[in-house]
């Protein structure tokens, strides 16, 4: 029975540590300098005739064509949009028919797919979508497939080629036919930029979206890539900016800054991807030897999952509170994907990969990115420790019993 | 360990407060969010999410556990069912005074006490004496006399009341809730005055009954003269003394004096003074009592909205307790069928009943009688 109420526990935060990279990326401070002339004095609309507006419509273009490298695409092939939600909606809008999806992608692919009445697979305990699957549950009339390149929420990265080597079989299949239905391949790839190649060759996909907001850039901006056989169609109609399919003033200063932000990103792949795996892997091993008890979630092998993406659970507690106990230790962490965050609700996410409510309900979902340093993981671990032991003590809650509810032995 | 309770904690300034004082009390304190009412459907963002976080707030800053538990059923069932219901029947419901009687003080209550509670608690500005030697609980009136929240109270009934704390029903202001809440750290000092029926929200009433029940189109008539102003979409829509929202397309404000539903028409005065605005006497229905029985015929204030004025009034209660007529020295303005009317002696409320038609069903329109004679 706690006495007169203490705010926290006392403990000053001696530290800021932010660990929700997955939920928003400070902006890189070389793509806040890129896009602030286009925000003040390069400020013109690039529609308009005259010299300057030339110039806006020109960064416009030259940000359009940066993008466009880094994916090894043409850059007549992208369309930018206010963010990746809109994409993915644009990628569904493309087809009339069937579409397949599954059940671990983000809330804007799986609420589009749900509209449309679309089949929707499951995932393995790891989160990873089984190709096979796909294959059976892809129809005749089935006119695109859904599967995003890696999943923001427990890491997974998904097999995309492969689900591409089921698509153009069945493409095959309907050449051989004679059927004259087109079936689609579409890659959200918001949660992976930056950590695996958004090549398009690479990923076999017809359409692949892509957010500045993941990668260090703006939020509210985006793109759609498509290939040729893809015939786009507007959701925003207007002035016909972005070749019709999305009308309205471009962004030219959020295109500036995604095509730097992009590039930088790209830039620092290989030595990111290791120095952000190689703390995850330190972070782990704290949280694991302090509770050898905890569930961590999503593939094994580091190559298929997100290098600075740790998805832990501590079965019986509850993760809002531990983020909120978090907070007050200057740590701050998410707890799944927003969306469900908000909805206090478990994780689609984990009720796909059939992880039971009582370990669900405790899930943190940390996430390291640019500025996290060895100390930080560090200091975090030791707060995490703290708030799990606090919480533990407060329901009077033993080693034994989270073994239990872990389901760690018999 | 001390007594236990079970406080509603709504993310509120109220709520908090009231959980941090039984905490300090030495109480063995459990506080649950009530889950009354969420359009979950995809693609809407739940507006009550943002509240249970608030909750979760306070319930870490004191360190007490803080469950969810889903009301709503109840709630869908005896608070939304029963507005939408009292609605189309031209009556002009509480929502509040069901929801405590059903949720909040009904399954709350029943779920609290079967886990154990000594106690539920809520932060309602009220105030309880709980019984003893035979004599039953009593509610009365907040300390605050503009926040005194009795008027939604009066369904509760004693039993339920002697297992009940209000623990900032001494709070002399609103202001001063706030103060303690923002010395206790407690990090929702600032939020708003909540107001309004929760589920309804930002849509407003008129939006939500339109979406529920059918728009029906029907006339506008003077109460005078019988002529017809204008259009509407549904007398259901339409409460006694409401002057906003009856687009006649200008000339003098004009009041709503009577609503219609089976004939579909609203009648309307452009004289304040319009006898049938006012009136002496009230039946009421649907009575109860807080200690269980009717009281006597007796002299008590009566309350005829939230924070309205006290009232003297001469209350008879029908034999069985179910019904009773309020008859007043001074007319008083007309209340709208379906609006509580609650009796008070001193300080301590007795229970009400609930505006029945039945009280103005003499009075018909002037034009009427003319037109016979």
């Amino acid at each position: 029975m706690p006495g007169a109420p203490t705010p926290g526990d006392g403990e000053e935060a001696s530290r800021e540590v932010y660990l929700d990279y997955a939920a928003a990326t400070p902006m890189d401070p070389g793509a806040v300098r890129a896009m602030e002339p286009f925000l003040s004095h390069e400020f013109y609309n690039p529609s308009a005739p005259y010299a300057p507006a030339r110039r806006a419509h020109a960064a416009l273009e030259d940000a359009r064509a940066s993008l466009a490298r880094v994916m090894g695409a043409r850059p007549a092939s992208i369309t930018l949009t206010a963010g990746a939600t809109e994409a993915n909606n644009l990628a569904f809008a493309c087809v009339d028919g069937e579409v397949v999806t599954d059940a671990a992608e983000h809330e804007s692919v799986l609420a589009v797919a749900q509209s449309r009445g679309g089949r929707i697979v499951g995932v393995g305990p790891d989160g990873l979508v089984d190709p096979d699957e796909v294959a059976r549950a892809v129809t005749p009339q089935t006119e695109l497939v859904s599967v995003e390149a890696a999943n923001g929420e427990v890491g997974a990265i998904q097999p995309v080629r492969r689900v591409a080597a089921v698509v153009a079989e069945e493409r095959g299949r309907r050449l051989r036919a004679g059927e004259s239905r087109p079936i689609l391949l579409h890659v959200d790839a918001s949660q992976a930029a930056g950590y695996v190649s958004v090549a398009v060759s690479s990923l076999g996909a017809d359409l692949v979206t892509l957010s500045a907001a993941k990668v260090y850039g703006p939020k509210q901006v985006g793109l759609l890539w498509s290939s040729d056989r893809v015939r786009l169609r507007p959701l925003v109609l207007g002035g016909g900016q972005e070749g019709g399919v999305r009308s309205g003033t471009e962004n030219v200063a959020g295109a500036v800054a995604f095509a730097h932000a992009l590039e930088l990103a790209e830039r620092m792949r290989p030595q990111e991807v290791r120095r952000l795996a190689a703390l995850r892997v330190d972070l782990e091993g704290r949280v694991r030897r302090e509770f050898p008890w905890c569930v961590v979630s999503g593939p094994r092998q580091g190559r298929l999952r997100l290098p600075g993406l740790l998805h832990v659970s501590f079965p019986r507690l509850d993760a809002r509170r531990l983020v909120i106990l978090l907070e007050r230790r200057g740590v701050y962490v998410g707890t799944g994907s927003a969306c469900a965050a908000s909805r206090m609700r478990s994780s689609h996410v984990l009720a796909a990969m059939g992880v039971p409510d009582v370990v669900a309900q405790g899930s943190l979902r940390i996430t390291l990115g640019r500025q996290t340093g060895a100390e930080d993981v560090a200091y975090a671990s030791r707060q995490i420790t703290a708030c799990v032991r606090g919480e533990m003590a407060r329901l009077s809650l033993t080693d034994d019993d989270m073994r239990q509810a872990a389901g760690g032995d018999a | 360990m001390g007594e236990r309770v079970f406080v509603g904690l709504s993310g509120g300034v109220d709520s908090a407060l009231a959980a941090a004082l039984l905490v300090e009390r030495g109480y063995d304190v459990t506080a649950v969010y009530m889950r009354n009412w969420s359009r979950d459907l995809p693609g809407f963002k739940c507006a009550w999410a943002d509240d249970l976080a608030d909750a979760e707030r306070v319930a870490v800053t004191l360190g007490i556990d803080l469950e969810v538990w889903d009301c709503e059923r109840e709630y869908k069932e005896t608070v939304v069912d029963y507005l939408v219901d009292a609605y189309a029947h031209g009556l002009t419901p509480n929502p509040d005074v069901m929801c405590n009687q059903t949720v909040k003080f009904g399954t709350f209550a029943e779920r609290a006490f079967a886990r154990g509670a000594d106690y539920v608690a809520t932060g309602h500005y009220a105030r309880v004496r709980h019984g003893s030697n035979g004599h039953p609980a009593q509610l009365l009136r907040s300390c605050d006399p503009h926040k005194d929240q009795t008027y939604f109270l009066w369904r509760v009934p004693a039993n339920v009341l002697d297992r009940t704390l209000f623990p900032i029903g001494d709070y002399p202001s609103k202001a001063q809730v706030r103060q303690a809440c923002a010395e206790r750290g407690l990090g929702v000092e600032r939020k708003p005055d909540s107001d309004g029926i929760c589920f309804v929200g930002e849509v407003g009433i008129r939006t939500f009954l339109l979406d529920t029940l059918e728009r029906r189109p029907g006339d506008v008539v003077e109460w005078e003269t019988g002529r017809v102003l204008g259009h509407h979409d549904g007398a259901f829509l339409f409460t006694v003394g409401q002057r906003r929202g009856l687009d006649l397309g200008g000339g003098p404000a004009r009041y709503v004096v009577r609503t219609d539903v089976g004939e579909n028409v609203v009648y309307v005065t452009a004289d304040r003074s319009c006898p049938a605005l006012w009136t002496g006497s009230l039946v009421l229905d649907d009575c109860r009592w807080v200690a269980g029985e009717a009281p006597g015929a007796c002299e008590p204030v009566v309350r005829m909205r939230h924070t309205g004025a006290l009232v003297p009034a001469l209350l008879e209660p029908a034999r069985d307790g179910r019904s009773a007529t309020v008859r007043f020295s001074q007319p008083v303005r007309t209340v709208a069928p379906g609006q509580s009317v609650v009796a008070y002696d001193g300080e301590v409320c007795l229970g009400g009943g609930i505006v029945s038609p039945r009280s103005y069903e003499s009075v018909r329109p002037p034009f009427e009688a003319a037109a016979q004679g």
